[in-house]
């Protein structure tokens, strides 16, 4: 790698700015990398940015957003012209990886992919597949979505390794605030809560089938309360459901909920619950016990890692309504906080693997650009000597 | 010989070594280490190994697993045996460095000690170790040239896991069961797993003659440090002309060096001897060794009594001229039916032999055996097998014809087109294979062509798996550097696919299920080191070195006897068996010329699908 400080492009969706589970990981996963050895500069160039980006850690510079696709290749081909040298490309996205893997190679640079959920759980296109296939380094969220990826794609496993979600300071325990019990009139009653978009593309996280145990759950507490939290296309749906499940009135939609409040709304919180089926890790979880709420997950997906194999969660099959029921029952029987229990998922011990990944990833490159040169020069050799048989 | 497993959750989220999966995996190995057993865990508790033995040097408990040096520095758990153990140990002595033991495990350490990972090139003998450095936190696995001795692994991105079977590591509870294509269409194609992989996407074989280092970063790539086509090319580049005198004179002192070195044991050590020159010229130097009793034991079948394939009376022969106890162990149809549900349960990964492996090591357990010699690897190591012949003249005949772009597709599709079931399905693959090494041996070598898949495990499956295989490319990495000679590069073919992948994966899981601990001094690197460039001269008219080695000479009727291979009626019986018949389904199995091994292989892709 060119001079003592690397310089890296990242191209990612969203980070700085950006909402949602992929955003925030691109922030703690770059705001991370900043701060490795040798690393000098981390050029971001996203696709959106849906408010303003506030203050970048040092090392970091966000360029303007490039929504459109096209303008976004021409853009990062540019920006990887403009900031030479570069050192490294690291893509954000599996849907950018061909992108990142023609700039990589035309800079002579390693590629690094990093893969999140579901758009690396069914069969890659086949630029996609190779763009995979060539890059030196992929980072999973989980062992799920590592898993999944190793399904479709030929290289050693070894090249995959796993950096899971951290979850940031703001995110402790603390009493139930009283301005949301008030808001949702919780007082007294016992509060499940999910928490996610609410998008018809992503019915797999579970709302309906709490919704439809949820009259098992009252007949035992029948002062509980669902509280969804989060907005989008699909609440319809679930409105409609809990009307049909004749628990219309024990379910509360919130909306979209401004991202302070969110370390509240988990206090609030008896029992977090979100028996997804297509979580690449879910972030939520973490966020949810970091503020000692006891947390119900889906036992098929990234939730598995989130939860620490149970370990520090309940893990239930998400089509089993049975055993989520019981699962919920058994919280709220028993509704005692736990304490913070993330501590293993801090962002020091995330950045510290990080440093560690990138470090074996550096030793790496170098030697397999050693082998090529070694292979270069003994092809030159060869035909040197060959030529001179001739 | 024994079973080694062990845990390492080496991410920082990974949750602590769970004792209750270690000693699940430890103990579905019980048979491959029956005499002891035995756990280590780090203060931590991040790092757990475990070990099942089989006593066979230094029968005392110092010789327990998993070990700790000394200094409390390094601890491993051991796989195999290192037969030059005493001269490393001797050497290391004389540097200062005291031991606690008798055994080849305790030299490990030290000699870990001394040079790190570069030990592996002092060793000789089979082994397949997990050594966890306690200063480096770091785990290092390491398996022998040839791949004598096993060695799994899966890494799920949090914890890595290893054990000495495939079925070991499932029976812990935390290893995905998800198929791997790639090991399926290998196991087709070449009625054996093609390592790296298994039949399992989470779990990989390590290569032979390779290692692996784990750290808090995961496992890091796998480093090659023996590869057998590199050992034919050197002994191709040293190769000067000698007198077949000498070279008569080499081969002996070499065989005789191997033979010497594989009776290293505590306990006694028999031979598996058959009618043929390989296992009878081992008893032979058993002899010259210096063995005084000697044990031997042949597999014969009623149904073959009085004709051509019974080797029995050959072997008798052969036993009565070396002066051994010799037992010929009758094996029936009903014994085979009995043990099939038990033979199947054993194998660890699928396999189209291993079949006379079982019977013929459970015929040694019974006689007492802790330890038997094995003629395996001499037609690799002296160019025994057709493919010596056929290999290289089909690469001659075709290798023009091969490179114009398309015919062989072309020609095997109109052949298969026209001919459909009637035509073999090799002689369609010809042109498209025939015109270099690794397709010439493919087609040598090949259960199913790669157009036949869909039929017999799915068109998705036989999809993705020939595309993560890529067979033919597969090939050709065995042949990296290439070696010169035709004679070179069939044997290292040979060697690295057929005998590593099926000869000798078999002979492991079928001899330690009866806790037996098979020794095969014609694979030896030293051995090959000694003849590759005399073998590599004289082609496949090699197999006369080995014959003519024993100071007693063989009966010259073993060594008159034209090859055959082992012939058994085990075919017949499975194709009465009413429990195996799928394979009356496919139309291609169907047809009354099938070759049996393929009926069998999809019988065993059956029924794994099936579980």
């Amino acid at each position: 790698m060119a001079g003592p400080g690397l310089r890296i492009l990242a191209l990612v969706t969203d980070a700085f700015g950006g909402n949602g589970g992929i955003a925030q990981y691109n922030r703690d996963f770059l705001s991370a990398l900043a701060t490795c050895d040798r690393v000098e500069d981390v050029i971001v160039l996203p696709r959106f940015s849906a408010r303003s980006v506030g203050s970048l850690p040092t090392c970091v510079r966000q360029l303007r957003p490039v929504e459109s696709k096209l303008a976004y290749s021409f853009a990062a081909f540019w920006t990887a012209v403009r900031y030479q040298p570069i050192d490294l490309v690291f893509c954000g996205h599996l849907f950018m990886a061909p992108l990142a893997a023609v700039i990589a190679r035309a800079l002579r640079v390693p590629l690094w992919v990093q893969v999140h959920g579901i758009e690396a759980w069914r069969e890659l296109s086949a630029p996609q597949r190779r763009s995979v296939e060539s890059a030196m380094m992929i980072s999973s969220v989980s062992r799920h979505t590592r898993h999944r990826l190793l399904q479709w794609v030929g290289i050693d496993p070894a090249r995959v390794k796993v950096l899971p979600n951290t979850v940031n300071p703001q995110y402790h325990p603390g009493p139930k605030p009283g301005y949301l019990i008030d808001r949702h009139a919780a007082s007294g009653k016992k509060v499940l809560m999910t928490v996610s978009r609410l998008a018809g593309s992503e019915q797999y996280k579970g709302h309906d089938r709490v919704i439809r145990t949820l009259s098992r759950v009252l007949s035992h507490h029948p002062d509980t309360i669902y509280l969804i939290v989060g907005d989008g296309d699909d609440r319809l749906r679930l409105e409609s459901l809990a009307v049909e499940c004749g628990v219309v009135k024990n379910v509360q939609f919130t909306g979209w909920v401004p991202p302070e409040e969110l370390p509240d709304y988990f206090r609030l919180a008896d029992v977090f619950v979100m028996p997804s089926a297509g979580e690449g890790f879910g972030i939520v979880f973490l966020q949810a016990m970091a503020t000692g709420v006891r947390v119900i997950g889906g036992s098929q997906d990234g939730s598995r890692d989130a939860l620490c194999d149970g370990a520090i969660g309940t893990l239930v099959d998400p089509e089993n309504c049975e055993e989520l029921a019981s699962a919920i029952l058994a919280v709220l029987d028993n509704p005692a906080r736990t304490g913070d229990r993330t501590t293993r998922f801090k962002p020091d011990l995330f950045r510290e693997h990080l440093n560690a990944v990138h470090q074996s990833f550096s030793v790496q490159w170098r030697l397999a650009r050693g082998a090529a040169v070694t292979a270069r020069a003994m092809s030159v050799s060869n035909a040197f000597s060959s030529s001179r048989q001739d | 010989m024994c079973g080694i497993a062990g845990v390492y959750a080496y991410h920082y989220a990974a949750n602590a070594v769970d004792r209750g999966e270690l000693r699940r995996i430890r103990d579905h190995m019980a048979a491959r280490g029956p005499d002891g057993l035995g756990e280590w865990y780090s203060q931590d508790e991040r790092v757990g190994l475990g070990h099942r033995r089989l006593t066979i040097i230094d029968l005392s408990e110092r010789g327990a697993q998993p070990m700790t040096s000394a200094d409390g520095k390094l601890v491993v758990t051991f796989n195999g045996e290192i037969y030059n153990y005493r001269q490393l140990r001797s050497s290391l002595e004389a540097r200062g460095h005291t031991f606690r033991t008798q055994t080849d495990t305790e030299v490990l350490l030290q000699l870990y000690a001394q040079k790190g990972e570069a030990m592996v090139h002092d060793l000789r003998g089979m082994f397949a170790f997990g050594l966890w450095d306690v200063e480096k936190r770091a785990l290092m696995l390491a398996r022998d040239p040839y791949g004598i001795k096993p060695l799994y692994y899966a890494d799920d991105g949090w914890t890595l896991r290893f054990a000495s079977q495939v079925k070991a590591l499932l029976a812990g509870g935390n290893v995905s069961r998800a198929p791997e294509p790639a090991g399926w269409v290998g196991f087709c194609l070449f009625g054996s797993v093609p390592e790296p992989f298994t039949t399992y996407q989470e779990i990989r074989a390590l290569p032979a003659g390779s290692t692996l280092w784990v750290d808090r970063v995961g496992t890091h790539e796998t480093k090659q440090y023996f590869s057998i086509a590199d050992a034919y090319c050197r002994a191709e580049a040293r190769s000067s002309p000698i007198s077949d005198e000498d070279q008569q004179h080499g081969a002996r002192e070499a065989l005789l060096d191997s033979v010497r070195h594989h009776l290293v044991a505590d306990v006694p050590v028999g031979a598996f001897l058959s009618s043929g020159i390989d296992s009878g010229a081992l008893v032979g130097l058993m002899r010259d060794a210096g063995q005084q009793e000697i044990q031997t034991v042949t597999v014969a079948f009623e149904e073959f009594r009085g004709m051509r394939e019974d080797e029995a009376p050959i072997a008798a022969e052969t036993a009565s001229r070396y002066g051994t106890q010799h037992t010929t162990r009758i094996v029936t149809e009903q014994e085979f039916r009995n043990d099939l549900p038990k033979i199947l349960e054993a194998m660890d990964q699928p396999t189209i032999d291993g079949l006379n492996t079982w019977f013929v090591s459970k015929a040694a357990r019974e006689l007492g055996l802790k330890v038997a010699i094995s003629g395996l690897g001499g037609d690799e190591l002296f160019g025994g097998y057709p493919s010596f012949r056929d290999v290289p003249r089909w690469v001659r005949t075709l290798a023009i014809p091969g490179q114009i772009p398309a015919l062989g597709d072309l020609t095997r599709c109109v052949m298969t087109g026209v001919f459909s079931q009637s035509l073999n399905p090799k002689a369609a693959g010809l042109l498209k294979y025939g015109g270099n090494y690794a397709g010439a041996y493919f087609l040598r070598r090949g259960l199913f062509m790669p157009w036949e898949l869909p039929a017999v495990i799915g068109a998705e499956i036989a999809r993705l798996g020939l595309r993560r295989l890529d067979p033919i490319r597969h090939i050709e990495t065995l042949l990296k550097p290439k070696p010169r000679t035709s004679f070179g590069r069939v044997a290292a073919l040979e060697s690295s696919m057929y005998m590593r992948n099926q000869l000798l994966r078999d002979t492991d899981w079928a001899s330690m299920a009866h806790s037996l601990e098979v020794r095969v001094p014609l694979v030896d690197v030293k051995l090959l080191s000694q003849l590759a460039s005399i073998t590599a001269r004289n082609g496949s008219r090699s197999k006369h070195l080995l014959a003519n080695s024993p100071r007693v000479p063989l009966p010259p009727k073993v060594i008159k006897r034209p090859k055959t291979g082992f012939a058994t009626p085990i075919q017949s019986w499975l194709q009465r068996d009413n429990r195996i018949q799928e394979w009356r389904r496919v139309p291609a199995l169907a047809a009354n010329k099938c070759a049996w091994a393929r009926r069998w292989a999809f019988q065993v892709s059956a029924a794994r699908a099936a579980a």
